[in-house]
C-alpha cells in the first residue's frame, strides 16, 4: 500500500509535457503566421492603397484628358472656321460652314463671326433667328480681346437661363485681318461625358471650373445647384497648383460620404477634375484581402493546433510509456517490453529501457538463483550443525545417565549400607538404659562412634550423590545460631586438643540469635571445615571467628577458620574444592578422607545461597571463610535435648524392615507417643481405614507396595480427619519429591531416624491447632527458652525470678485492670509493655505475645475492649504462672536422676 | 394631353428602374387621362390627390396649371411647360420655390426662328400667319408673337395671327392663307394644336399653306417642317431625387438643350418648295 502511495506521489500528473508541448508549438505556430499575416496584410494593405491612389490618379488624367478633349475638339472646329480664307467665302458660304458646325457639335449652341475689327458678320443659332451681316461692334467684348491677345479664348462659365452652365470659347484666324470666331459652348454636354467616366463601382468623378464652381458631376443635383466648392480644402489646394498626395486623400464627398479622392487639371482649360472613390469600396478588395489572410491564418492555425496535437502526442506518447514502464519496473514488474517505434532517438532510449530491464531481470534472476545456492548451502549447514548438535546432545545424555547412573549406584549402594548401620546405631542407642558399667558405656560409646564415623561416610557419600542429583533441598528451620557454632566447637575441641593443638572460639556477640535457615546443613560445613583445620594442622592451633551481621531482611553470617596447618599452593586453592581432589595425592594418603568433603561444603554453601573461600599459603596454613546467608527465626526457639512432647499422639509406623520397626517403635515411645507398627502397605491402609492417628510414618522402599503409593491410598480412604504422612527413607531425589507431594506426604525424614529429626518431624503440625487447656498447659512456655535460662541462671536463681514474677505480673494485673476500668489507654499500654517484659524474662510467650499486642493495640481500642483485654491478660498470666510451676517443679525432681 | 405615351412614358419607367425604382416593388405608379372636357381634367387630378401621392407628374402647361392649383403641398413635376416664370408657376427658373418645377420646352426666341425657317424655305413669303389657341397657349400667344413680330418687320412680313377656339376653326383659319399673297403659317407650342395636329396638317395640305410646327408629332402627321427642342425624358431625374427626398421648390427648370429640324422633302414637293442648302445642311431629318 505504502509503496502505492509513495508511487502515487511521484507520478508526474497526467497530460503535463503534452501539454508543455502542445501550447509551445501552438504559440510557434501562431507566433509565425501571426506575424507573417501581419506584415502581409500590413504591406498589401499599403500597396493596395498606392495601387489605388495610383489608379485613381490615372483615371483623373484620363477624365481631364477627356474634358481636355472635348474642349480641345470644339477649339479646333473653331479653328478651323477661322481659318477658312476670307476670299474663299461669301457671307451666306460663312453661315453655311457655322451651320455645318453645329450639326458636327451639339454643344455649340451659337457662334458669331467677327471682323478683325470686331464687327460681327455672321451669328448662326440653335435658338434665335441667325443674323448676317449686322455689323454690330464687339470689339470691346472679352471674346474678342480674349482671342487677340491669345490663340484661344476660353471664357469664364456662365448661366444661361439661370440653370445652363455656358462658356465662351474664341480663336482667331491666321493671315492678315484675321476673322475672330466666337462660340458659345454649352456645358450641360460635359454632363455626359463626366456622367460616362467610371470609376469603381460607385466612385464619381466631378469638374470645377476655375473658380471653384461645380461644372459637371454625375448626380444631378450638385451640378444644378451652382454648387462653389471653392471653401473645400482640397480644390483650393487644386485650384492653386499644388498637386494631389501620392497616396489620395481620404475625406467626406458632398453626400457626407467617406471616400478616397484625388484631381487632376484639364490642360489649358485650368479646371480640376476630382475622382472619388468611396472607401467602402475602394478598400473593399483590402479588406477581402485581410479578411482572405485572416480566414488563412484561422484555418493554418487549426492546422497548426492539429499539427501541434500530432507533434506533441508523438512526443509525449513514448515518454509517457517510458515512464510507466520505468513505474512498473520500479514496482518490480521487469517483464515489461516498451514498444516505442518512433524511429529516433526517443525508440532508442526504449530500446536501451527494454536492455536496462532485460538486464535487471537476469540479474534479478542469477541473485535469486545465488540465494537459492545460499540457501541450500545454509540449510546442509544447518542440517549438519543440527545433526552434530543431536549428537552432542546424545552424548551428554549419556554422561547424564552415566553420571545417574553413578548417582544411582551411590545411594543404592548408600543405602543398603546404612539399613544395617540404622539397626546397629538403634540398636546401640537402646542399649544405653543407664544400667550399663563404666567399661560397657566405654566399649558402647566407642561402637557408637564407630558407627557414626561409618554412618557419617556413607552420609558424605550420600550427600554428594544427592547435591551431584540436584536432588537435596534445603530443611530449615528456626536455630539459635550462637547454640550451634558452640556445639560444633564443643564437638571438635577435643580433638584438637587430643593433637595438641589450641582452638580458640571468638564468636561475636551479634551471633548469640536465632535464624531461619538449615542448621544441619551450616552444621556439617562447619564440622568439615573444623575436621580438615585439625586434620591438615600438625602444631600450632586453630582459630574460629564468627559475625552475624544484621541485614534488613536477612543475617549475613560469616565464619573464619584458621590454621596453623601445611597449607595448599596456590594452583589447588580452586581444584580443593572439586570432587576427591586434595592439595596432594601424598597428602590422601598420609591424612586419609575422601576428599569429598570440601565439594560437598561448597555445594551445601551456594545451595544456601551461600560461598566458601580460602586463602592460604603452604607452610603457613590456611584461612577457609564461610558466608551465608539467614532468615531471621520467627520466634526464640532453641534446640534442646529430648523433652516430652506438647501433647501425646497416635502414630503408625509403617517399615518392612523389623529392626526399623522396632527401633522406630522405641523412639516414639521415648518421645512419648503411641506407636503402632505396621509391615507393609496394604496393612498400612488398613489401619488408617480403621483407626484414627494423627502422623503415620511412612518407609518409601517396601516389597509389596511403596509408600507413595500408600500414602496414595489413604488419601484415597476419604477419612474424616487425615492423618499427616511423613516418609521415611534414605532416597530423597527430586523426582521422589513431586511423587511425594503429589500423594499427600508433606514431610520427609531421613534415615538413619534420629530422635530430635523425628520429634521436630512429628510435633510441627502447621494444621494442629490444639486446644484452649491444652494451650494453658502446654503452649504457654517456651520451653526451650525456659531451659536455657536455667542451665544458664541454675535453678535457684530461676526459683526466685519465678517467685518475682508471680508477684510482679499479679500487681501488673491489677494496674492493667485499673486502666482498662479507668480506660486510661497510655497506662494500660504501660502496664502491658511491663507485664510483658517481665513475661518473656522466663519465656512466657503467650502471655508476652498477648501484653505486645494490648500494648500495639490500646490507643485504638474501646472501653468494653479494655475490659475484655485485662481480663484475657489475667487469665493468660494465671495459666502461664500455673504452666511454669508445673514445669520447673518436674524438672527438679528429674535433674536428681 | 395625347403624345406618345410610349416614349415619354416608358422613358420615364425605364429612367425610374435605372434609379432603382421599379414599378409595383418600391413605387406605384398611377396613371389619369386628362383627354377630353374640361371637367375630366379635374375629375382626374381629384382622383389623384385622394391617392395622396408623394409626386405627381404633369405632361403640359395646362395641366401643372390646374394641379397647381389643387394642391401646394404635393410635389409636382410638368414634363414640359412654356414660361412656367411667366405663368406664375416658379418664381425663378433657378429657385423654383414651393412645390412644382420641371422641365421648359421652348423659348420666346423661338417665334423669330421659326419664322427665318419658313421663310428659308419659302423665300417669296410675305404673310405669316401664327396658329394657336389663346386659352391653352403661354401668354394667350403673345409669349411667341413678341419675337414674331420683330423678325417679321425685320425682314419685311406681315404677321396675321390665327387664335382658334375649337377644332372646328382650324379649317376655316388655315383657309385663309390659301390666297395670295403667299403666306405661310407658324404652329406655336399649344397643346390644343399638338391634340388636333391631324386637323391642323390636314387642314394645310388642303389649303397648300406652308407650316412650321414645333414638335415633331406634327411631322408623324405629315407636317412640313418642325423646329424645336428634342424632348428628352429627363424627368425621371426629378421624380428620384423628389422620392428621395429632395425639395421640389429647390430643383431649377431645366432648359431644353438640343433642337432638332425635320423637313418632309415629299409634302415640300408637293407644296411646289425648294428647300435651300442652308436649311438642308441644318436639317436634323429630312423625310421622304
Amino acid at each position: 500500500m505504502n509503496e502505492t502511495i509513495d508511487q502515487g506521489h511521484l507520478r508526474t500528473p497526467p497530460g503535463r509535457l503534452f501539454r508543455k508541448y502542445l501550447y509551445s508549438i501552438v504559440a510557434l505556430a501562431f507566433a509565425a503566421l501571426a506575424i507573417n499575416t501581419g506584415f502581409d496584410v500590413w504591406f498589401s494593405y499599403r500597396e493596395q492603397k498606392q495601387l489605388l491612389a495610383s489608379t485613381q490618379r490615372e483615371q483623373a488624367a484620363s477624365a481631364a484628358i477627356q474634358i481636355g478633349q472635348f474642349i480641345g475638339q470644339i477649339e479646333n472646329q473653331i479653328r478651323w472656321l477661322s481659318r477658312l480664307p476670307p476670299e474663299l467665302s461669301t457671307n451666306e458660304d460663312e453661315r453655311l460652314n457655322a451651320i455645318r458646325l453645329l450639326r458636327l457639335s451639339p454643344a455649340i449652341a451659337e457662334i458669331a463671326e467677327l471682323d478683325a475689327q470686331g464687327r460681327e458678320q455672321v451669328r448662326v443659332s440653335r435658338r434665335v433667328a441667325d443674323r448676317i451681316g449686322s455689323k454690330i461692334d464687339l470689339s470691346a467684348s472679352p471674346a474678342f480681346r480674349g482671342a487677340n491677345e491669345s490663340r484661344t479664348y476660353y471664357g469664364p462659365v456662365y448661366f444661361f437661363g439661370d440653370t445652363e452652365p455656358f462658356m465662351t470659347i474664341a480663336a482667331r484666324g491666321v493671315g492678315r485681318g484675321p476673322n475672330v470666331i466666337v462660340a458659345e459652348v454649352n456645358l450641360r454636354f460635359i454632363w455626359d461625358l463626366v456622367a460616362g467616366i467610371r470609376v469603381g463601382n460607385t466612385g464619381k468623378a466631378y469638374v470645377v471650373d476655375r473658380m471653384g464652381l461645380l461644372i459637371a458631376h454625375p448626380d444631378l443635383w450638385p451640378a444644378l445647384r451652382r454648387s462653389d466648392l471653392s471653401r473645400h480644402a482640397d480644390v483650393r489646394a487644386a485650384l492653386d497648383g499644388v498637386g494631389p498626395p501620392s497616396g489620395g486623400l481620404v475625406k467626406e464627398d458632398l453626400s457626407g460620404q467617406r471616400v478616397l479622392s484625388t484631381y487632376a487639371t484639364v490642360p489649358s482649360l485650368g479646371w480640376v477634375v476630382f475622382v472619388e472613390l468611396p472607401l467602402t469600396e475602394a478598400y473593399a478588395p483590402i479588406y477581402a484581402s485581410i479578411g482572405r489572410s485572416t480566414f488563412l491564418l484561422v484555418v493554418l492555425l487549426a492546422c497548426a493546433v492539429l499539427v501541434s496535437l500530432f507533434l506533441s502526442r508523438r512526443m509525449t506518447v513514448p515518454i509517457q510509456i517510458l515512464t510507466q514502464g520505468a513505474r512498473r519496473i520500479g514496482s518490480g514488474d521487469l517483464g515489461l517490453r516498451l514498444a516505442i517505434k518512433t524511429g529516433d532517438e526517443l525508440e532508442a532510449l526504449g530500446d536501451q529501457f527494454n536492455r536496462m530491464a532485460a538486464h535487471l531481470r537476469e540479474s534479478y534472476a542469477t541473485l535469486e538463483r545465488k540465494v537459492i545456492e545460499r540457501t541450500s548451502e545454509l540449510e546442509k549447514a544447518r542440517d549438519h550443525a543440527l545433526a552434530e548438535h543431536d549428537a552432542a546432545e546424545r552424548a551428554r545424555n549419556i554422561a547424564v545417565q552415566a553420571n545417574e547412573t553413578k548417582s544411582r549406584f551411590l545411594a543404592v549402594v548408600s543405602h543398603e549400607l546404612r539399613t544395617p548401620l540404622n539397626g546397629v546405631m538403634g540398636v546401640l542407642q537402646l542399649l544405653d538404659d543407664g544400667s550399663l558399667g563404666e567399661a560397657q558405656r566405654r566399649h558402647l560409646a566407642t561402637a557408637a562412634a564407630s558407627s557414626e564415623t561409618l554412618i557419617a561416610l556413607v552420609d558424605a557419600i550420600l550427600e554428594y550423590a544427592r547435591l551431584e542429583a540436584s536432588a537435596e533441598t534445603l530443611e530449615t528451620r528456626d536455630f539459635r545460631l550462637g547454640q550451634l557454632i558452640e556445639a560444633a566447637a564443643d564437638l571438635m575441641r577435643p580433638q584438637a586438643f587430643d593433637k595438641g593443638l589450641t582452638f580458640d572460639v571468638a564468636s561475636d556477640a551479634t551471633v548469640n540469635t536465632s535464624v531461619h535457615g538449615d542448621p544441619v546443613r551450616l552444621n556439617r560445613i562447619l564440622l568439615n571445615l573444623i575436621g580438615n583445620a585439625i586434620k591438615f594442622t600438625p602444631r600450632g592451633g586453630i582459630g574460629l571467628k564468627a559475625v552475624a551481621e544484621q541485614n534488613d531482611d536477612h543475617v549475613l553470617l560469616r565464619i573464619t577458620i584458621r590454621d596453623t596447618g601445611i597449607g595448599i599452593p596456590p594452583d589447588m586453592h580452586e581444584r580443593i574444592f572439586e570432587d576427591f581432589v586434595q592439595a596432594d595425592d601424598s597428602i590422601a594418603r598420609r591424612f586419609g578422607g575422601t576428599g569429598l568433603g570440601l565439594a560437598i561444603a561448597r555445594r551445601l554453601a551456594r545451595l544456601m545461597h551461600g560461598e566458601l573461600t580460602v586463602e592460604s599459603t603452604p607452610g603457613a596454613g590456611s584461612t577457609f571463610t564461610l558466608q551465608v546467608p539467614l532468615g531471621r527465626a520467627a520466634s526464640g526457639i532453641a534446640q534442646g535435648t529430648v523433652l516430652p512432647p506438647s501433647r501425646r499422639l497416635s502414630v503408625l509406623l509403617v517399615d518392612d524392615d523389623p529392626v526399623n520397626c522396632e527401633v522406630g517403635e522405641a523412639i516414639l515411645n521415648r518421645l512419648g507417643h503411641r506407636p503402632t507398627i505396621a509391615r507393609n502397605g496394604a496393612s498400612a491402609i488398613e489401619f488408617a481405614r480403621d483407626q484414627v492417628f494423627d502422623v503415620i510414618l511412612m518407609d518409601l522402599h517396601m516389597p509389596d507396595m511403596d509408600g507413595v503409593e500408600a500414602a496414595s491410598q489413604i488419601g484415597k480412604l476419604g477419612l474424616p480427619r487425615m492423618p499427616r504422612i511423613i516418609a521415611v527413607t534414605a532416597d530423597v531425589s527430586g523426582s521422589a519429591r513431586e511423587r511425594l507431594a503429589g500423594s499427600g506426604i508433606a514431610k520427609v525424614v531421613s534415615k538413619p531416624i534420629l530422635i530430635n529429626a523425628l520429634r521436630e518431624a512429628i510435633e510441627d503440625d502447621p494444621w494442629d491447632a490444639p486446644a484452649a487447656p491444652q494451650l494453658a498447659a502446654d503452649g504457654l512456655i517456651d520451653r526451650h527458652f525456659l531451659d536455657d535460662q536455667r542451665e544458664l541462671l541454675g535453678p535457684a536463681q530461676i526459683e526466685k525470678l519465678r517467685h518475682l514474677l508471680g508477684e510482679t505480673s499479679a500487681r501488673l494485673i491489677d494496674d492493667v485492670a485499673k486502666a482498662a476500668a479507668a480506660s486510661d489507654h497510655a497506662q494500660l499500654a504501660r502496664s502491658a509493655h511491663q507485664l510483658g517484659s517481665a513475661a518473656s524474662a522466663l519465656g512466657l510467650v503467650r502471655l508476652f505475645d498477648r501484653c505486645r499486642d494490648v500494648e500495639l493495640a490500646a490507643p485504638a481500642m474501646s472501653s468494653p475492649e479494655y475490659q475484655n483485654a485485662a481480663r484475657e491478660l489475667a487469665e493468660l498470666q494465671q495459666a502461664s504462672m500455673r504452666a511454669l510451676d508445673d514445669l520447673l517443679q518436674p524438672a527438679e525432681q528429674g535433674s536428681v536422676s | 394631353m395625347i403624345e406618345t405615351p410610349t416614349s415619354r412614358l416608358g422613358g420615364l419607367i425605364v429612367g425610374l428602374r435605372q434609379r432603382g425604382w421599379v414599378e409595383g416593388v418600391n413605387f406605384r405608379l398611377e396613371l389619369r387621362s386628362t383627354f377630353g372636357p374640361s371637367d375630366k381634367l379635374k375629375a382626374a387630378i381629384q382622383e389623384l390627390l385622394e391617392l395622396k401621392p408623394d409626386v405627381i407628374l404633369t405632361g403640359s402647361t395646362i395641366e401643372t396649371a390646374a394641379v397647381l392649383a389643387a394642391t401646394k403641398t404635393i410635389p409636382i413635376v410638368f414634363a414640359t411647360a412654356n414660361d412656367p416664370v411667366g405663368n406664375g408657376f416658379v418664381e425663378s427658373l433657378a429657385h423654383p420655390g414651393g412645390n412644382v418645377t420641371g422641365f421648359t420646352s421652348s423659348t420666346a426666341e423661338m417665334g423669330g426662328k421659326w419664322l427665318q425657317l419658313v421663310r428659308e424655305a419659302v423665300p417669296d413669303v410675305t404673310r405669316v400667319g401664327v396658329l394657336f389657341n389663346p386659352a391653352t397657349t403661354p401668354r394667350a400667344g403673345r409669349f411667341f408673337l413678341d419675337s414674331i413680330e420683330q423678325e417679321a418687320a425685320t425682314s419685311g412680313v406681315s404677321v396675321a395671327p390665327a387664335p382658334v377656339g375649337a377644332p372646328t376653326e382650324i379649317d376655316e383659319a388655315v383657309s385663309r392663307f390659301s390666297e395670295p399673297p403667299k403666306a405661310a403659317m407658324i404652329a406655336l407650342v399649344d397643346s390644343f394644336l399638338v391634340v388636333n395636329r391631324q386637323a391642323i396638317v390636314a387642314a394645310a395640305a388642303k389649303y397648300r399653306v406652308p407650316t412650321i410646327y414645333p414638335f415633331h408629332y406634327f411631322m408623324d402627321a405629315g407636317g412640313l417642317m418642325s423646329y424645336g427642342p428634342t424632348l428628352e425624358v429627363r424627368s425621371a431625374d426629378y421624380v428620384d431625387l423628389i422620392l428621395r427626398g429632395t425639395k421640389a421648390g429647390d430643383l431649377p427648370v431645366q432648359s431644353p438643350r438640343k433642337y432638332e429640324l425635320l423637313i418632309n422633302r415629299t409634302v415640300a414637293r408637293t407644296l411646289g418648295l425648294t428647300i435651300p442648302f442652308t436649311l438642308l445642311a441644318r436639317a436634323d431629318e429630312i423625310r421622304e
